[in-house]
Formats: C-alpha cells, structure tokens, sequence
C-alpha cells in the first residue's frame, strides 16, 4: 500500500461525492474496516509506521467528515427550498368563541371597581315592591310605580325596574362603610325598539362612609368615564332628580366621535349623556338604620347597552339580543 | 316647553348670551335639549330690511285681477310700490315690510325688486308664516295702529329669535313656566328678575260667581272670574307668534289668553262660555259611575268614580285639569266668559290621564304638583289681557279654597352644606343662591320655601342640593377614603368567570336571551300579570329552549359552526313570594353526544372537578343520548327540536360549585414514571364503560393514576351482542418507581374483577 496514493484516491473520492450516501460508501471504502487502511493498520510493526497511518487515518476522517457535513447542508437547502410554501395561505382553523358583549363590558366596569376596592354584588332580580320602590324612596304615584312601566307578578312583587334594591339589602346587612357594585338584568315595560329593550342591565355603585361627597362622586365617575371611553374624555355633570339621591345629578362625557363641535351621535352638543347618579337620600339610611348624620354616600346607575351603544356603535339593541354568529363573533 | 328668548328677556335683564343661558341653565336647573334659531336669517343687517310700513294708497292691478298695487310708506320720505296678493287689508293699514335684498326663511334667494305682470314691486308685505312666525298664509299680518312706518319690525315681533326646548325635571314643574325659568336664570346668571305684574282689572257692575268645591282634595282652589261683552276674534300678530314660538296654536282670543297666562305662569287655565253652564254655575266634584262626557277633541269619554269632574250642577263640562267638554267650549257666538284658574292635585290627575291615555299641556303640569298660588297670578295676567285685547267687562270674581298651604321652614347648616357637597361654599355665597331661588333665609338660618318649591324642598339635604346646583361645575374630582374595602369577586364570581373562560376557549360564544319566554315546562312556572307580549309573559325554569332558538337563528344565517352558551338565572317557584334564583350554564353545540359530552369534561376539568354521569332522561334529549349528572343533564338534542345533530347541557352553577375544591394541592407525577398498560375486554353490549372503569379503579385501588377508555370495537371475533372495549391504564405512585410486576399484579386484579362482574374476556 503506497499512503500518499491511498491519501490522494480517497482525497479525490471524497470531493467527488454528491450525496450523503456517496460519502457513506467513501467511508466505508476508504476506513471500513475490509479497508485497505485498516487492513495496513492491523499489520503494523513498528511505531513509525503506525504513527504515520493513524495520522492518515485522522486526515482521512476529518477530510470525509467535513465532505459530510457540507453535502448534509446542501441536502437540507435543497429540502427547504423545496418545501416553500404560499405564507399568505390561510390557517387551519380552530374554533374561537366570543364573550357576549354585554359580559365583557360588565366585566371591564367589574374590574375597575375591584382595582377601586369595591366589591360586586349579585342582588336579585324578582323583588318586592317594598324593596324596589320604598325602600328607595319612590313617592306614591311615582310614574315607575305604574303597571304601565313596570312588570308586576302580584302586587308586592315586580321584576327589578334598577339595580339598587341590591343597596338596599346589603345596607341591611352590614355597617358602613358600603363600598359595592352591581350588574345584572333590569326590567321595565318599554315596547322594543332600537334604543330600548324591554331587558337591559345595569350597573349600580353605592358608596357609603363618613365624610362622602358629592365631589367624590364626580371624581368616582370621571374615573370611570376615562376608564372606559379614553384618558382624553372629559366629564361633566349637570342636575337632575331621582328619588333615591339627594342632591341629584346626570353625567356626561365628552363626545368621542367629535371631542365638542358637535355630531349626530352627541346630537350635535358635544356632549353625551351617560347616566344618573346623586348622594344617597337620607330616607334610604332611615330605612335600612344608619345615622345619616354621621354617614353620607353616593350611587349611580346607568346602562351596560347604553356604553355598548356609545363604544362600539351598536345601532339597534334588539340585536344583542338575537345572537346572530355574526354579530356576536364581531366581539 | 319652548321659552323664546325675546320673551324670556321681558322677564329677566341679564348680561348673558343664548349659549351662556342655556349652559347654565342646563348645568343647574332644566334639560336643553335644543337651542332653536327661527325667524328671518341673521346675516349682513338682514334683519334691518324688514320694516313697520303704512299703506297709503291702493288700487287695482291693471293685469291680475287677484294683484293690487299698493304705495307704502316705509319711512323712506317717499312711497314703494308693492304688488301685494291678499285682500284682508286697507288704505292706512300698518303692516310688514320686507325690503328688496332680505333673505326669508321661505325662499332660498334674497328678495329682488321685479316686476308683476307689468307693475314694478319693491318689496314685499309678510304675511306670518313668511318670517316663521306662524303658519297662516291667509292675509298678510295687519300690525296694530302706532309705529312710525319705517320702525324696524323686530322691535314689535320676534322676527328673528331663539327658543330654547327644555324638559325639566318632575320635581320643577316650577320650570314649566317662563317666570320660572326667567327666575334661574337671573339667580344663576347675576340678572334682574322682573315676573308680570299688569294691575288686575276692576269687577264693573259686580255680580256674584257661583263655584262650589265639594272635593277640595281634589281640587284646593279655584278660582273663578266672569266676563262679559266678551267679543270673540282672532288675537294680535304679538300674541300668536309668541304662541307659534312657543308650540301652541292660536285658535281666537280668548282660547289664546288661557293659553298665554299657562305659559307665562305654569298654572293652567280654562275658558267656558258662560251660557252654556246650566245657571252659570261651577260645582266641582268626582264623577259618578257610567257618566260620559264628549271632550273638546270630539271623543266620548266613559267616566271613573276617581275622575276630578267640573259640572254645572246639571251635567260635567270638563274633565278637570286634563280637557274641556265640546258642549261649553268657548266659539265665534260666546259673549259671556267663565274664566277657570284653578289647583288641581296631581295623583288622582295622572291616574285619569294615564287610564284614558289622555295628556295635555294642562295635565303634563297639574300631574306634577302645580303650587296653588300661582293661580292668583295666572287669572289677574289672563284678566287683563282678556279686558284690554277682547273689550270684556270682568263682572265677577270668586276665590274658593280650603286654605293655602302654609310655606315650610327649614332649619340650615351652611358647613353641613359644604361638607356634603365638597368644595368651600361661603355661607354669604349660599344665602345669595338660596334668595336667588326665592327662598327666604333668616338671620339664624332658617329658611323658608317658596310656595313654588313646597312640595319639593323639605329638608335640609333638599336645601343642600338648592346650594349645589350652581356649583356642580366647579367641584374637585376627588375619590373616597376607603379606609376598609374588599376588592376583589367572591368565589362564585370567580367560578362563573372560569366557566365563561373556559367555554369561550372551548370554541363556544356566549349567548343572550331573555329571562321571559312565552311557555315554559314548568306548569308551575311563575307568570307576570301585566306581560308586554304573550312571547314574554312567564319567568323561565329553564334557559336551554331561548339557547336552541338562539341556535336556529345561527343556522338560519348560515353559519358553518354553531356552538353557544348561556350563563342566566332561572327562576323556580319557592312556595314564598319570592321565586328562588338560579344560576345555570347551557350549552349547545352542532354534533352529536361525544361533542357536547367533551365540552361538559373540559368545563368541569378546568373547575378541579370529574364529571360523572348516569343514563337519564330529559324532554329536550334523544331517550338513547341522555345523562343526568349531579348539576343537570346532558344530550343529545331530541332530533324534531333543531335540523342536525346537536349536543346540549344545563347545568346548576350552584351544584356544579359545591365540588369544587378550595385549592389544588401539589402531587408528585414526575419524580417516579407512571407504567402504562392497555387492556380490551369484550363485554356484553348494555355492559355501561363507565361501570368498567369505576370497576377498575375499585379493584386496582391508589396505584391505579388514570384509566381511561380509547376504543370500542364490535364485530368480527367479539360476538353478536358483545362489544371489545380498550382501556388505557397508567399505575403510579409519588413515593417510588413501580415495577412492572406490581404493575402487572394490579393489572390483573382488574382482568379478575371485570372478569367477575361483568363476565368480561380478556381479549389483550
Ligand atoms: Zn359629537
């Protein structure tokens, strides 16, 4: 066996393989172990000669091996290139559900109280008039009093016109300071149409604690109001009259559509109103027994709809209500 | 209501613009809803080419007969000439003129000096409607005798103005008047406040008014006046525009002046013909049953022992407070006047106008509460522009009451005030608000009400608000203290938003339907007595039938993949008067039982929980594909309900919760390797897997991790009648490596117990 021929000959055989099999065969043709190499290797005397031909045999393998691992490389540019595929195709698909959208604004209010400290109460939605109307202080002859607006079971019950007969029966079960929400289904008898449904939910905030003010409940409300329709908005509250707060005011936001010059969707005032809310009436402690001396609080309660209408545009709200996929995936 | 600026303007002197006003107003005391601008267009002094002129001469239009041409001096030193179309006016009249150059509201051009069949027109004579001042196109408006020609017209009509249209709130009915409103507007804005105070006419040839009250709860006052030589006609330009600006029709004189005076002080009014009241007499009291009066618009109305009724003693000839009867209605023949201003009480009115859905100007105010003097103030205005527009003689005047109520006194703490509030309001600047309003504040702080407020304003925190109102404005955002709260949901909350979480990852979207339902299964099922529609007239017992027609409406659009939830309340009828409330989940998804069953699995995975089910029953489910598990019940959805195959669960939120455990605690599943082992037994057809794999657990006992079905199969070696079921078993134990043998021993222990009791053969 001449080396230096033996080296040139596998040298060659190497740089002429075309494939990770090409080279496979040159391994084992050249440092198999039938190999004429190993063969020598095996009848080596003398430390001279076997120092050569492991450093032979070491070439050899580095020279194969390096012969290897740029044919593997080329074989896998060559598998990637060929495995390009159209990356504007779509996706397979995988069902995706939807929160309704009334939930995930119930939510996001839910979570601002919370992040505030208050804590969300489920109330009922049947109660008794004595709860939903005397308790919150609703005169005799009150209009919402009417078997034209409210629905009746017998003539001490009715399905929930607000939220707040829930105040009520948590100021009944616990001392001050009250600090809670609640949201949920309200009822009233309004002939469907696309701003009214005869369903509708709610949100209810009652605080109650020594030394409440009014100013707390516009800060409480510009809170909430930036919360939810953008930090840019801007607040305002003007006078009005229920007959569970005293003194009473309605809450605007500034228009997000127009942000003031003015637009149908604000009715061309640049102001948008969003709901009631006012200090607790005193006749609301006397009735659940908290001194209204020592105690003042605040509550509001507007529409989760009416925030639906406003953010997202929903143009008729018999259409949450229908649950076409289309809508609902929408959200 | 709608309050023209212009006539507002004769009550309050202030230095504040149309905008400023309303602002305030609305920030403060009443809803603006619009600012309305009416009238001729303000631009380039356009409201200056309208004129008071005199017509000096006409004559006949040589071309049209229906023209006349007409000299009118506008003040100008020399006549125009006017070819004018209507005939209700002669030689000297005063009238209105529009100068060539003026834009009216009517044309989309300025006015131009043209010519009529021949005849040169500079100008133009208005008639109302032409300067929005009303809607008749008649005649052209003939001013009262007085102003030079050549006066700008808007010194004697609102040609050009705004109104504003507010909706104050029930508690201000006071606001329903433009005293009231001037009366804001002047305390809000630093005005001067001047109401109407004309000199009441003197009773001539004094005759005595017959008015009995035999219910002063209905009816606290009334006052009644008699005119006579009444002459019955249409009213002056001023009026009727100023009725037009303000939304109400100008009908004649005497009708125009109730109106007015109802306008001007929120105390509605009424006018009879006096001979047409049986003995000239009023006898105010309720109606007896089955009695029937014809009212002012034409219908016969079937009277309510509860209706406020005024009679002559002999017949009802108003509905009191709410409409006029047609037989005493003041017309063209009335000469004698019986003048009504009255109090009413506003229950018993909103009742009888609610029960014949019957609202006017008149009952939208007594419903509110109308304060009893004021009505002083309504007839004495009325009077004097009945005496000075209609020539009448008042004759008569009688004011019967039960004593008018007495002004509350209420006992004030100005640093209460400013606490509640919370900004530092100066007791000087709460004293100027309060006087402002009308009421009277003592040295010591007592504060009495105003009459016009008494019903409203009865305690301090009412007072308070009184104080608040100018100032809602300017108050600092503040939050709470907050010294102890609880933020955060309680576990049932929580729960319920895992269950949402979870279906909505399970592919499924949350529905909304309605808690009422036209039918329920639930014969009990409690029933509203009033129902909008007979569609919702029950409180359900169940959400799945509003869940599957949510479906339908899915399929009907079209959709590929329909799959909904709910989470609502039912409703069950507790024996106590309220129904108990329950919150459910349901679920319906296109496909079959497997499909509903593995969303019910993930859901109460995701809850820590296992479900277990038994073959049950439902109405809505297929008899072969129905479970109950301890919340509720599980399906396939009875084939006639939905076209398709459709997997459907209900279940108690309540029951589902109760299992679920506190925490979950940590469980070594990875220092020692499960070993896994399979088997297949054939058992006998009805043989429930479910009983093989609670078999299995039972006699593998705690080595036994998981053992889960993967494979039925039927036919070929298993037998007719028989099935081959593969289960999946991995033993386990956190405490050390199991050997195959312990595995095997176990593995066995199951072959033996399923052997026995359910003659299964090991099959692999
Ligand atoms: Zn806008």
């Amino acid at each position: 066996m001449e080396p230096q021929a033996l080296e040139n000959a596998a040298l060659a055989a190497a740089g002429a393989a075309t494939s990770v099999e090409e080279i496979e065969n040159v391994r084992v043709e050249f440092l198999g172990r039938k190999s004429e190499l190993k063969l020598a290797l095996r009848e080596v005397r003398d430390r001279e000669t076997g120092m050569a031909l492991n450093a032979l045999r070491e070439r050899l393998e580095d020279a194969i091996d390096a012969r290897e691992a740029e044919l593997e490389r080329a074989e896998l540019d060559r598998r990637l290139t060929d495995e390009r595929v159209d990356v504007t195709m779509p996706g397979t698909p995988i069902r995706r559900g939807h929160l309704h959208l009334i939930t995930q604004i119930r939510r996001e209010v839910e979570d601002i109280f919370l992040g505030l400290g208050y804590t969300v109460i489920d109330g009922r939605e049947v109660e008794t008039t004595r709860y939903n109307f005397d308790a919150l202080n609703f005169p005799p002859g009150h209009p919402t009093r009417s078997p034209l607006q409210t629905l009746f079971l017998d003539d001490e019950t009715v399905l929930r016109t607000e939220t707040s007969p829930s105040q009520i029966r948590t100021m009944e079960s616990q001392e001050p300071p009250v600090y809670i929400v609640t949201l949920g289904r309200v009822y009233r008898r309004d002939t469907p149409d696309a701003t009214h449904t005869p369903t509708f939910h709610q949100v209810e905030c009652l605080a109650v604690d020594e030394g409440i003010t009014l100013g707390d409940l516009e800060g409480t409300l510009d809170y909430l109001l930036k919360a939810l329709f953008g930090e840019e908005r801007r607040s305002k509250f003007v006078t009005h009259h229920f007959p569970f707060t005293e003194p009473s005011v309605e809450a605007l936001v500034s228009c997000h559509i127009c942000d003031g010059p003015g637009c149908p969707v604000c009715r061309h005032s640049g102001w948008i109103e969003v709901g009631g809310s006012g200090m607790v009436d005193p006749n609301l402690f006397e009735f659940v027994g908290y001194d209204p001396e020592r105690y003042t609080g605040f509550a509001f309660g507007w529409g989760l709809e009416r925030i639906a209408v406003l953010r997202h545009g929903i143009p008729d709200l018999r259409e949450l209500w229908r649950n076409d996929p289309r809508l609902l995936g929408q959200f | 209501m709608r309050a023209p600026l212009s006539w507002l303007r004769e009550y309050v002197t202030v230095d504040a613009t149309v905008a400023e006003i309303a602002d305030r107003l609305f920030t403060s005391s009443v809803q603006v809803d619009a600012v309305i601008d009416v009238g001729v267009p303000d631009v380039d002094g356009n409201v200056g080419r309208f004129l008071v002129g005199r017509v000096l001469e006409i004559e006949a239009h040589p071309n049209a007969d229906r023209l006349r041409v007409c000299q009118v001096d506008v003040g100008e030193g020399h006549a125009r000439q006017i070819v004018c179309g209507a005939w209700n006016f002669e030689e000297g009249a005063t009238v209105a003129v529009a100068l060539p150059g003026a834009f009216l509201p009517i044309f989309d051009q300025p006015l131009d000096e043209r010519e009529l069949r021949g005849q040169a027109s500079r100008g133009m004579i208005l008639a109302e409607d032409e300067v929005g001042l009303g809607e008749d196109h008649a005649g052209i408006m003939v001013l009262p005798e007085g102003p030079e020609p050549g006066t700008p017209l808007v010194d004697l009509l609102p040609i050009r103005d705004q109104v504003l249209d507010v909706t104050p709130t029930v508690n201000r009915v006071d606001l329903l008047s433009m005293v009231g409103l001037a009366r804001d507007v002047a305390a809000l804005l630093g005005g001067d406040f001047h109401p109407p105070d004309p000199a009441d006419p003197e009773v001539v040839d004094g005759e005595a008014v017959d008015i009995t009250v035999e219910n002063f709860e209905g009816c606290p006052r009334y006052i009644g006046r008699v005119f006579r030589d009444v002459s019955i006609g249409p009213s002056p330009q001023w009026l009727r525009s100023r009725l037009f600006l303000a939304e109400m029709r100008a009908i004649s004189n005497v009708v125009d002046v109730t109106n007015y005076a109802m306008h001007v002080w929120g105390s509605p009014l009424h006018a009879f013909d006096r001979a047409k009241l049986a003995g000239g007499r009023i006898v105010v009291r309720r109606a007896r049953s089955g009695e029937e009066l014809r009212t002012l618009d034409g219908t016969l109305r079937r009277l309510d022992p509860d209706d406020l009724l005024i009679t002559d003693g002999e017949k009802a000839v108003a509905l009191a407070a709410i409409m006029g009867g047609e037989d005493s209605e003041v017309t063209e023949e009335t000469t004698d006047v019986l003048l009504e201003a009255a109090n009413f009480e506003p229950l018993g009115i909103l009742r009888t106008s609610e029960r014949l859905a019957l609202r006017t100007a008149g009952s939208n105010r007594w419903e509110k509460g109308v304060d009893p003097c004021v009505a002083e103030n309504a007839a004495v205005l009325a009077s004097r522009v009945l005496v000075d527009l209609a020539g009448a003689r008042m004759t008569g005047h009688v004011d019967v009451n039960d004593g008018l109520p007495e002004r509350p006194v209420v006992p004030f703490r100005p640093e209460r005030a400013a606490k509640v509030i919370g900004v530092d309001i100066s007791p000087d600047e709460q004293r100027t608000t309060l006087s402002g309003f009308g009421f009277d504040v003592s040295d010591d702080w007592h504060v009495t009400v105003p009459t016009w407020r008494a019903r409203d304003v009865t305690r301090e925190v009412d007072l308070i608000e009184e104080v608040a109102r100018p100032v809602l404005d300017r108050l600092p955002y503040t939050m709470p203290l907050r010294r102890h709260v609880q933020g955060r949901l309680d576990k049932e909350q929580r729960l319920r938003r895992v269950v949402e979480d979870t279906l909505v990852g399970a592919g499924l979207s949350e529905a909304y339907t309605w808690s009422l339902v036209a039918d329920d299964p639930d014969p009990r099922a409690i029933r509203l007595r009033n129902p909008m529609s007979s569609e919702q007239a029950i409180l359900r017992t169940t959400i799945l039938p509003g869940l599957i027609e949510a479906a339908r409406i899915g399929v009907d659009a079209g959709a590929e993949q329909v799959a909904l939830f709910e989470i609502a309340r039912v409703y069950l009828p507790s024996g106590d008067r309220l129904p108990d409330e329950h919150w459910r989940v349901a679920a319906i998804v296109m496909g079959g039982y497997g499909e509903i069953k593995g969303v019910a699995e993930t859901l109460y995975s995701a809850l820590g929980l296992e479900l277990r089910v038994e073959r049950g029953s439902h109405r809505v489910l297929h008899p072969g594909k129905a479970a109950t598990a301890e919340a509720g019940c599980l399906g396939e959805l009875y084939p006639s309900l939905l076209e398709g195959v459709w997997g459907v669960f209900e279940l108690d939120l309540e029951t589902l919760f109760a299992g679920v455990p506190e925490r979950i605690v940590y469980e070594d599943v990875i220092t020692y390797p499960a070993v896994l082992q399979d088997i297949a037994v054939a058992v006998d057809e009805d043989v429930e897997v479910g009983a093989l794999v609670d078999a299995a657990q039972e006699a593998a006992g705690t080595l036994l991790r998981e053992a889960r079905v993967f494979d039925v199969y039927r036919g070929g070696q298993v037998g007719a009648g028989r099935k081959s079921v593969a289960i999946h078993l991995a033993f386990q134990s956190p405490e050390r490596t199991l050997t195959e043998e312990e595995a095997t021993t176990a593995r066995e222990r199951i072959v033996a117990a399923l052997a026995e009791r359910f003659s299964a053969e090991l099959r692999a």
